[in-house]
């Protein structure tokens, strides 16, 4: 199945932000949707240029009560910055025309999520402009229910 | 036999540190020490074959390789602007303060030994005085969930202040190698430049083939590789291994961008292994014959540093214009001295220069470093609650006393 066609069988809101925009205002964003854990960032074209995780949004605006910090927390605890200063600018994106099952096996989203915590894959267009969002847990469902079949 | 004492090191030390954190509340690093007296040459560690201290250079010189990694990736250009001129001439005049009173005093009433010119151990304690331990100033924020002015001011200039300090040590390291003044200019000259160019070099070539390793693993075989290489050429080639490193640090993460977590976090683990093997290699070194007999010296470098700190902290911070809270508390709850200061009088046994008068420093430092965790943690509490910024924590035990 086409990158395509799963968006319209899975429609998933894609949850998306300026680079400009404080991390506060992308937190509310993220609250504001119990599912959504990623927000993608565009520029004024709609391309995706970033991506920024829950995990990394909470670490950044709870880091004052880690028990221990290193260095560079110290530094992001005082000097933090706007979504563009923390964003991911190198984010795995898939073609709209990809196979969904080459996803898993093409891209390295383990390890993505391991550093990353991606759970919300950006499906884009020619332009890299952005589509939807494949979901890791749709992935996973469709899995499971074709193991059961 | 040096790895068994390694080994025993690691967990005599982590085993004393926690005992007496949680028996007698004292800071770990009291306990890190204690360990390494204990396996000393003199005590258990000539029962078990390890007559010397010699083979603990090459240990102490990867680790602190790695420590100065960390320093200088700990920000990014874009942070460093948004630090705040408060910041900045707070740290510079609190590391002015510690290097000129500790230099003027002990040039003037200070320490003579053999061979080694006085004003040579002068400048290498003031360049160690500049450094301040993180890690205790962490703990007592988060326990008494601080936060404020003061608590901000002070996070970024422990930062600042590692990174300024390793960069005066290099400098004076270099300086003292020379034959003099003139001698002293190209070969400083050839420290900088050599480290900077060999640092930005090597973070352009480990930021681009990590893009090839997309296992961490990989990726920190290749850093600890980059930094243990860069140590050695710094070596042989004679350039400052410190400040190659700090600049390795800094250029991997202007490299890396926002994929920089890979290049630090699995390093950042690895801080407290070498704070501890450097807290009780400091201990192998430990003479209390030293210690007693230059007592009177150690608690002169001990209210040298205390006092330049904190009236250079202030004037700094009133330069900037910086409200009261901030410019009469900084340089006091900035007392303790850690493991970087360690780290760096452990390197002075490597200077053939300065022979027995390297272990007079060390000496010198271990016992002020116990010193400064011990009372220096007083100080910051004192100074945080001063300011008015210890937060809920104290507010709970209030309340509990009340009811």
């Amino acid at each position: 199945m086409k990158a395509s066609e799963w968006l319209k069988i899975h429609p998933v809101k894609a949850l998306t932000i300026a680079g400009e925009s404080s991390l506060q205002e992308a937190a509310r964003m993220l609250l504001d949707d119990p599912e959504g854990r990623d927000l993608f960032v565009l520029d004024a074209a709609g391309r995706v240029s970033g991506h920024l995780g829950f995990w990394h949004v909470a670490t950044l605006l709870l880091g004052e009560l880690r028990p221990t910090h290193s260095l560079r927390e110290m530094v992001e605890r005082i000097t933090l910055g706007n979504v563009a200063e923390h964003m991911d600018d190198r984010v795995m994106c898939v073609g709209v025309d990809e196979d969904i099952d080459d996803i898993l096996h093409k891209h390295d989203l383990f390890q993505q999520h391991v550093e990353r915590r991606v759970e919300d894959i950006p499906v884009v267009d020619g332009q890299h402009r952005l589509l939807g969002v494949v979901r890791l847990s749709d992935l996973l469902r469709d899995a499971i229910n074709k193991a059961v079949d | 036999m040096e790895i068994l004492l390694i080994g025993l090191l690691l967990l005599t030390g982590l085993m004393l540190g926690v005992l007496g954190s949680y028996l007698f509340r004292v800071p770990r690093v009291v306990g890190y020490i204690f360990a390494g007296i204990l396996f000393a040459p003199d005590f258990l560690g000539g029962p078990l074959g390890v007559d010397t201290t010699e083979w603990t250079r090459s240990i102490v010189a990867v680790m602190l390789g790695i420590i100065a990694y960390l320093i200088g990736g700990a920000a990014t250009i874009t942070q460093l602007r948004q630090l705040g001129w408060t910041i900045v001439t707070a740290t510079l005049g609190k590391i002015t303060g510690s290097f000129v009173a500790v230099l003027v005093g002990f040039s003037l009433f200070g320490l003579a030994v053999a061979d080694v010119p006085g004003w040579h151990l002068a400048l290498l304690l003031a360049a160690i005085a500049t450094t301040t331990a993180p890690a205790a100033i962490v703990a007592i924020i988060h326990q008494y969930r601080a936060r404020g002015p003061l608590t901000t001011a002070l996070l970024g200039m422990v930062v600042l202040d590692d990174a300024l300090a390793l960069v005066i040590f290099s400098l004076v390291l270099a300086g003292i190698d020379s034959t003099g003044f003139t001698a002293a200019i190209p070969v400083i000259i050839w420290e900088i430049v050599a480290a900077v160019g060999f640092g930005i070099g090597g973070g352009y070539v480990i930021e681009r083939t990590a893009r090839y390793l997309p296992e961490q693993e990989l990726k920190l075989v290749m850093l600890l590789g980059g930094i243990i290489l860069l140590t050695g050429l710094a070596e042989a080639i004679h350039f400052s291994p410190l400040l190659t490193a700090m600049t390795l640090g800094f250029s991997t993460r202007f490299f890396g961008g926002a994929h920089s977590e890979p290049f630090f976090r699995p390093l950042e683990q690895l801080q407290e292994v070498v704070f501890v093997l450097f807290f009780t290699l400091a201990g192998l070194h430990f003479a209390p014959a030293v210690v007693f007999s230059h007592a009177g010296l150690i608690i002169f470098y001990f209210l040298l540093r205390a006092g330049g700190q904190i009236v250079g902290a202030m004037i700094g911070a009133k330069l900037a214009g910086a409200p009261r809270v901030i410019s009469h508390n900084v340089g006091l709850i900035m007392l303790p001295q850690g493991g970087v200061a360690i780290g760096m009088a452990l390197m002075l046994t490597s200077v053939p220069r300065l022979g027995d008068s390297a272990l007079l420093i060390v000496n010198i430092v271990t016992a002020t470093t116990l010193l400064t965790e011990t009372f220096g943690a007083v100080a910051t509490r004192f100074g945080l609650e001063r300011a008015g910024e210890l937060g809920q924590a104290t507010e709970t035990a209030e309340r509990k006393k009340t009811t």
